[in-house]
């Protein structure tokens, strides 16, 4: 019998949660269909706008910047906050039976330096830390146009914070940086062969960066392209948030780690003159074994 | 620049990249690491500790039953020892009881045997008693039955000696 009434109570309440979502939705409707809300830029500057960042700029301390670098900055502190609070409060208490947050932070340490150990054995301390640091900025970065902070411009007009990498000077930036640290791998861990192993590929920062960029500029310009027009702004928004924002974080991530990790092992590796000297070594070995066999045949 | 790519915005965002990964490093990345490092190590110091007392129990457990096989080989040693040494001291007995009884049997028969000499010894006393006295009997019936013939004294006298018989003399 209780629990019966427990659960028409509940169908009671999740029908009236229900009602009640779809008035405010209706309410935010027609609040915003009102002509104040729709944008005067044509559609046209707004998406090349998104590309080139010609007429929004914020201001940085004097500086005229593009939005994306305040996106940045803000990622950062972010992060270095979280970073502190859970240096300062949850660390002292990690147990050697991790929690669930524990187990969190740990699964995504342990994944990227588990990705720079098993792609680069040879040479994987700093670049598990930066393929660590470089993750995570890109992944929360890219999540982080979700929250839409709004901003003023040089112009007065508002804009929405973008992704840090939607910005091409961003993922220039992250693609050259990437490249230099696998220069530096190769440096260290094979000298000229692995200077001259890097710059085989010389190609690869650009095509890092404009990976980066591209990608996060069609989520950017989708989403623009869906906000645009107000028919399009409701349950729309959703979709577009996972497939070009939440996907985009967790693909552009792992490519941008993979290639980074990959290629960092793959010059930072040893030059093997050791091993063909034994492997002469151990011919010249055969071959004495062979004749000794033979003659005492 | 094309794509209005700008320099300076470059080297704004590798700085700021920069921070983070430094500060990421210091406060994040390096911390938890150390912390998984330690457990690891823990985990592993345990498991040696664990394979170390394996080991040990199991060698104590060889020892033990090396032990044990060996108190059995004495155990059954002993045993071997105490049959023998049971048998011998049995031996022995039987031999002192043997040799007691030869005494006992060989004093019995020297006891028998003077006992024997004795008997016969004071049997022919006791004859020559009887004869004695019979003799003197039949001499004094000669006196008496000097009429009567040689059978009837004979008679008389073993009736006489008869009747001693029946007395107890």
């Amino acid at each position: 019998m209780s629990k019966d009434v427990k659960n028409t109570k509940k169908k009671k309440i999740a029908a009236a949660v229900i009602i009640a979502c779809i008035a405010a939705a209706l309410i935010v409707g027609i609040v915003l269909t009102d002509p104040l809300y729709t944008s005067t830029e044509e559609i046209s500057d707004v998406m090349q706008d998104a590309v080139l960042h010609e007429h929004n700029k914020v201001s940085l301390f004097g500086l005229d910047v593009n939005p994306a670098l305040i996106s940045a900055i803000a990622v950062t502190i972010g992060l270095l906050l979280f970073a502190l609070i859970v240096r300062i409060f949850a660390l002292p208490r990690f147990k050697h039976v991790p929690g669930k947050f524990q187990l969190f932070i740990e699964t995504v340490v342990g994944l990227f330096d588990g990705l720079a150990k098993k792609n680069s054995p040879h040479r994987n301390g700093f670049l598990g830390a930066y393929v660590f640091a470089a993750g995570v900025y890109i992944a929360v970065g890219t999540t982080f146009e979700l929250i839409g902070i709004p901003v003023e411009t040089t112009a007065g007009t508002s804009v929405s914070l973008p992704a840090p990498l939607s910005d091409i000077n961003a993922a220039l930036a992250l693609g050259f940086l990437s490249y230099f640290v696998i220069l530096s791998g190769g440096i260290a861990g094979a000298g000229l062969r692995g200077v001259g192993r890097t710059l085989k590929d010389f190609s690869l920062p650009v095509s890092m960066s404009f990976r980066l960029f591209g990608a996060l500029l069609s989520g950017l310009l989708v989403t623009e392209l869906v906000y645009y027009y107000l028919a399009s702004s409701f349950v729309l928004p959703v979709l577009v948030a996972v497939l070009f924002t939440l996907m985009h974080a967790l693909i552009q991530t792992y490519v941008l780690v993979m290639l980074t990790t990959m290629f960092y092992g793959e010059v930072s590796e040893p030059p093997i003159k050791k091993e063909k000297k034994h492997k002469s070594a151990a011919k010249r070995g055969a071959a004495h074994k062979n004749i000794t066999v033979s003659q005492e045949v | 620049m094309p794509l209005n790519i700008d320099w300076q915005q470059i080297l704004l965002h590798l700085l700021n990249f920069l921070i983070l990964a430094v500060g990421l490093y210091f406060i994040l990345y390096k911390p938890v690491k150390k912390f998984m490092k330690k457990r690891e190590d823990d985990y592993a110091a345990r498991e040696e500790k664990t394979a170390e007392a394996l080991k040990d129990a199991e060698s104590s457990r060889a020892e033990y039953e090396e032990k044990l096989a060996r108190a059995e080989e004495e155990i059954a040693s002993l045993k071997k020892s105490a049959a023998a040494e049971t048998e011998a001291v049995r031996a022995e007995r039987l031999r002192d009881a043997e040799t007691e009884a030869e005494g006992i049997v060989a004093a019995a028969r020297g006891k028998a045997q003077e006992e024997k000499r004795k008997i016969i010894e004071g049997v022919g006393t006791e004859i020559r008693d009887i004869v004695g006295s019979m003799a003197e009997k039949v001499v004094a019936s000669d006196k008496v039955k000097l009429s009567s013939g040689l059978n009837d004294a004979y008679e008389e006298f073993l009736s006489a000696a008869e009747k001693d018989v029946n007395d107890g003399k």
